[in-house]
């Protein structure tokens, strides 16, 4: 029974089909199944199937809003039911999309995936200037920054805000990605990580947390 | 270094005539790098068509190149179906932008309405600069595509990529408003000018793989963009230049059939992004078409000199493989940032890697 309903989840938000994300949500909390393990073990497990078959070229970006949408849809339901004791502490996440930009499409991705996997984000959007990020950071004291941008004009601003964190926040890991930057370009800013999608992004992201003993 | 033979102009026409050059023309995709040579803001350029004009003239003479004025930017739609458009005035920005698309429910796709290409968004702007390039004996350019990108700048892209799956009836209502509208507008600029002396430009981000799959691609893309090609063709123009922007490597059967579809009539230039191989563009465009190498466009604004010197070499000595002639360009638009030694150094990696003789 528990198992049907969380792959019933699991399956519901891989199809991106709303309704029956909500049914087995409901279905989860009739047979008294934790609202955390349904998120995790149904919810996330279908966003981390989505963002399997997004890195092989199996799924495109409008399914995945689908998909989003059916997450999102059953979280709506489950939230609510949520103990504090279950949820433990989760890592912290500030994301956005640098000044003169307002591409967000790969930044909500990321978003999405983050979230998915357990992470909580704190988004600030897009064409954020620089002393946001760095106030965002040290306010939420936050275990990651990342920074998207799609224009090779707005990606200049990210090694200014990589050096100000390192200087503020030497502890919190600096993570960048969008159309025009690259592994080397990331290396050249001095960020830790870099990721060429949103699938990546989450890999890049527990790994740097692993090693420095986050996660 | 060998020494130029030929002018600009000529070098382009030779090619685009299957002829052979004095060395590769040069094509460096220039708009915003333009109006930062000459110390403007990026913004006039989309803006003045005075300016914008005078800017990537005086560009093109500073630095060698061979392509000449035009008017074009990825965000378009939103504004000439109602919508409203912001203009890169501001640091880090670097080509217009969305504000406020004209539709943002469903009610709202059955009230857009196919706008009258003389007076919509930025076509009167468009219009201007190709007046001016007709003035002066070249070609007037106009936008033609793509349609998806028009329709994700009318709708927002996040709500065309969902419909796409929830509500494909709607997409479909827009883009063959799109469709409409680009045909209407082939139509004003080929009566202004006549056919034979406009070249049509398309391309978009939106029909990208990394958004999109070659299956929407076919249902969302191909059919609109067959017919306005058609249309183009069978008003005479005789070039279009065509920038499958992004990595579009499976869209490649698409761009293949279309150009069977449409009997390979006419001259086709193909600017794909650096995600394509030169050598799959000539294995399916090569017996017709001139390709346009794709040398990868953020390198030249953080590379060295000497470095983008050999990408560009790299991309000669696998272009002028073509048959049917190369141009050596970026897969995209300049960077509006990128140091000026590094556009000169696709004309100087043309002299000394690029000669006919």
């Amino acid at each position: 029974m528990k198992d049907e309903i969380l792959r019933g989840l699991t399956d519901s938000v891989v199809s991106g089909d709303v309704e029956k994300c909500v049914e087995y949500a409901k279905k989860a909390l009739e047979a008294g199944i934790d609202a955390y393990e349904a998120i995790m073990e149904g919810c996330a497990r279908g966003m981390s199937i989505v963002s399997e078959k997004y890195e092989k070229g199996e799924m495109y970006v409008p399914e995945i809003l689908c998909s989003a949408e059916a997450m999102y849809a059953a979280m709506d339901v489950l939230r609510p039911h949520l103990k504090a004791e279950s949820i433990g502490t989760p890592r912290k996440v500030v994301l956005g999309v640098v000044r003169g930009d307002i591409h967000d499409i790969g930044k909500n991705l990321v978003k999405l995936m983050m979230e998915a996997a357990g992470f909580q984000v704190i988004d600030l959007g897009r064409d954020v200037p620089n002393e946001k990020f760095v106030e965002a950071v040290l306010r939420e004291k936050a275990d990651i920054c990342g920074m998207s941008a799609l224009m090779t004009t707005s990606m200049i601003f990210m090694p200014e805000i990589i050096r100000e964190l390192k200087k503020k926040a030497p502890e919190t890991i600096t993570m960048v990605g969008g159309g025009p930057l690259s592994q080397e370009l990331a290396k050249a800013y001095g960020a830790d990580g870099y990721a060429k999608d949103a699938a990546v992004a989450i890999r890049v992201a527990k790994e740097l947390l692993s090693r420095r003993g986050g996660i | 270094m060998m020494v130029d033979r030929m002018k600009p102009g000529e070098r382009l026409v030779a090619v685009l005539m299957g002829q052979k050059p004095d060395r590769v023309p040069v094509s460096p995709f220039i708009l915003g790098y333009a109006a930062k040579v000459v110390g403007l803001p990026i913004g006039d350029l989309y803006t003045d068509p005075k300016k914008s004009f005078r800017a990537q003239l005086l560009c093109a003479e500073m630095h060698g190149y061979d392509s000449s004025p035009m008017y074009g930017y990825a965000a378009v739609g939103a504004w000439e179906f109602g919508g409203k458009v912001g203009f890169p005035y501001e640091p880090g920005q670097s080509a217009p932008y969305v504000i406020k698309e004209p539709v943002e429910s469903e009610e709202d796709v059955d009230r857009l309405e196919v706008p009258d290409p003389k007076t919509a968004g930025s076509v009167p702007i468009a219009m201007e600069i190709a007046r001016q390039c007709y003035a002066m004996g070249l070609p007037a350019v106009f936008q033609s595509g793509e349609v998806l990108t028009y329709a994700g700048n009318i709708m927002g892209p996040t709500r065309l990529l969902t419909w796409m799956i929830r509500k494909p009836e709607l997409v479909h209502k827009v883009c063959k408003k799109v469709e409409e509208f680009l045909i209407a507008c082939a139509e004003y600029f080929t009566s202004t000018f006549g056919a034979e002396r406009c070249i049509a430009f398309a391309g978009g981000p939106i029909e990208s793989n990394k958004l999109i799959s070659p299956k929407q691609f076919e249902e969302f893309v191909y059919p609109y963009m067959l017919r306005i090609h058609r249309k183009i063709l069978d008003m005479g123009v005789p070039i279009i230049l065509e920038h499958p922007c992004a990595d579009q490597n499976k869209n490649m059967p698409w761009y293949r059939k279309l150009r069977e579809e449409c009997g390979w009539r006419g001259k086709y230039v193909w600017n794909f992004g650096p995600e394509t191989p030169l050598e799959t563009q000539i294995a399916q465009f090569g017996e017709h078409d001139v390709i346009m190498g794709n040398v990868d466009p953020p390198s030249f604004q953080f590379r060295s000199f000497e470095e983008v010197i050999m990408l560009c070499k790299e991309n000669i000595e696998r272009g002028i493989k073509n048959p049917s002639g190369y141009i050596l360009g970026p897969g995209c638009e300049m960077p509006p940032l990128a140091p000026p030694i590094n556009v000169y150094a696709m004309i100087k990696a043309s002299r000394e890697y690029g000669s006919y003789a």
